[in-house]
């Protein structure tokens, strides 16, 4: 109501949330591309087949780096209007400092570049990434970087850094998703993008079950104006 | 508290920049009327400050862009004249825009009788959209009052329905956004589009706050009937663009996604409020903005703007309002 005017609120007009994978701007980690590792054109273009939105472009070995840098450096003709890497998760052979300085050498082009909080071991290290930084909350398998607290330790050494809320992993720390809406609460203002699929047994990434999808369809909610990154393939049925 | 405030509250930092930004703007808002209270001034001039100014958004370098608004026909001279205005404001780097638009009287008359057609030319139409929208007075406020008020009379004629956004005030908006998008290209063609990447990052975070401050009230008269429509607009009009935009937010149950778009707004304004950021801007070219680290998290901020202000219209009670009025 404004002042003393009353206005009407049709119940025609009620909320029916779509389908999660009907949300846009919807985007495919070339993460789970397996078969295609290092291939960057051909990720791209499959990812492009999911959505030509949004795209996260995962060098999830340090192997994988030095490809995608150069595959970028190509000024390749990309349709994404958001455009995500992800950078190495896996054990690191290089020093921090060099993993870093690879990643600010991703073209301007790309919109935010995912580190996991587990990866960090120095956050001043990373203040050269600027608001391009985001961090992503981990799952139950990892010591760090899962919990609000371990969090905003690192928001506050790394204030412009954004956030990638990855809902699956939030789940696997607490499936009463609590946890997930401690996370969108503190972080809110930092939310960037959204990591979507369900886990394995062993923790891994797999299809959106229609159970989880359920589940995390009322902290989705909040994320609605941001990109969702499919960590594994979309469920057909 | 201002639906900013309110909105604030929601947020883990709130906005600072905005918040610094409406203060500093009181304080020039009170002393530039200071400045003028001794000019004489026709009962029926005021003389309003657009943009930045209108917004309550200024930052160190805004310009002044004023014009004195008479409510009335047009005629040859005013009081104040533009010259004594021109002695207070607009000068060094505060100079208005070069195209003539701000720095001289505009005639309400012209405003309200001229929508459409041949003699609503693109000075009108920016004129009477800014004068609703992101505009404050310095001068006879009471005037200022007056002319949003026939303004605002001129869009809701017998046409105006129960439960429907005003149509003819819906489609000069648009017309207006779109207007200044297309002209955005226009300028550049024509060889006169300098500083293109301050312009662009502008186009797409604060000329975008203007339309959606106005669009969103126009859609949310749906609510309404006829006769509640003009007194809910004219109460949303008299607050800053942005507290429309957070009120909306909040109104609507987008508190997550108003937090972000709100705060990539204020993260901008930090931006260009930084001088080495704007005169790196103001010089950059198409071709080397693509490369450069200040354009392109300008262009992210707008970005997130952008997906806030959709959220709101896509994915609230919105929806069925923007589908049924939006396009055609």
């Amino acid at each position: 109501m404004v002042g003393s005017l009353n206005f009407v609120n049709s119940p025609l007009l009620a909320e029916a949330p779509p389908p999660l994978l009907e949300h846009h701007p919807l985007g495919a980690s070339t993460g789970y591309m397996v078969d295609l590792r290092g291939e960057w054109p051909r990720l791209v273009e499959e990812a492009s087949r999911v959505s030509s939105f949004a795209v996260e472009l995962a060098a999830l070995g340090e192997d994988e780096l030095p490809g995608l840098l150069d595959f970028l450096a190509g000024d390749p003709p990309l349709p994404f209007r958001y455009l995500s890497a992800h950078a190495p998760s896996k054990e690191r052979i290089q020093s921090e400092v060099e993993i870093v300085a690879q990643l600010a050498e991703l073209p301007q082009l790309v919109d935010s570049i995912v580190v996991h909080p587990d990866q960090i071991e120095d956050p001043a290290a990373y203040a050269a990434l600027g608001g391009r930084l985001v961090i992503e909350n981990m799952d139950a398998r990892k010591t760090a970087g899962k919990r609000v607290e371990e969090l905003t330790q690192l928001f506050e050494a790394l204030p412009q850094a954004g956030f990638c809320f990855d809902v699956a992993h939030a789940w696997s720390v607490d499936p009463t998703m609590a946890l997930g809406e401690e996370l969108l609460d503190r972080f809110a203002g930092r939310l960037r993008h959204v990591h979507l699929s369900s886990l394995s047994p062993q923790g891994g990434h797999v299809p959106l079950t229609g159970e989880d999808e359920g589940l995390f369809a009322p902290l989705l909610s909040r994320c609605r104006d941001v990109p969702w990154i499919l960590e594994a393939e979309p469920r057909l049925h | 508290m201002s639906s900013l405030e309110q909105l604030a509250e929601y947020s883990d930092g709130g906005f600072s920049n905005l918040s610094m930004a409406r203060t500093r703007t009181a304080t020039r808002i009170a002393d530039t009327r200071a400045r003028l209270a001794a000019v004489p001034a026709d009962p029926d001039a005021c003389v309003a400050l657009f943009g930045s100014w209108g917004r309550r958004e200024l930052t160190d370098h805004s310009d002044d862009d004023w014009a004195i608004v008479v409510n009335g026909a047009e005629r040859p001279e005013t009081q104040p004249a533009a010259a004594r205005i021109g002695e207070v404001l607009g000068g060094g780097e505060r100079e208005p825009g070069v195209r003539g638009t701000f720095g001289n009287a505009v005639f309400c008359d012209h405003l309200v009788d001229r929508i459409g057609l041949d003699a609503d030319d693109n000075k009108n139409l920016t004129m009477r959209i800014l004068l609703q929208l992101e505009s404050v007075a310095v001068v006879n406020d009471e005037v200022h009052r007056a002319c949003q008020s026939r303004v605002l009379d001129g869009y809701l004629d017998w046409s105006v329905k129960d439960y429907r956004p005003p149509r003819f005030f819906l489609n000069d908006l648009v017309r207006y956004w779109r207007t200044i998008c297309v002209d955005f290209v226009g300028k550049e063609r024509e060889g006169s589009g300098q500083k293109w990447a301050l312009r662009n990052l502008k186009l797409g975070t604060s000329r975008k706050i203007l339309f959606a401050s106005g669009l969103l009230p126009i859609l949310l008269c749906h609510r309404y009937v006829a006769s509640d429509i003009r007194s809910f607009l004219s109460r949303m009009l008299e607050r800053p663009s942005i507290d429309r935009i957070a009120w909306a937010f909040i109104e609507l149950g987008a508190i997550d996604a108003g937090i972000r778009a709100v705060g990539a707004y204020d993260r901008f304004l930090e931006m260009i409020g930084d001088r080495s950021v704007r005169e790196e801007l103001e010089q950059l070219s198409r071709k080397e903005a693509q490369r450069s680290a200040s354009f392109q998290e300008g262009r992210r901020l707008g970005e997130e703007l952008e997906q806030g202000l959709l959220a709101l219209l896509f994915e609230t009670r919105l929806e069925p309002m923007v589908r049924e009025h939006g396009i055609f």
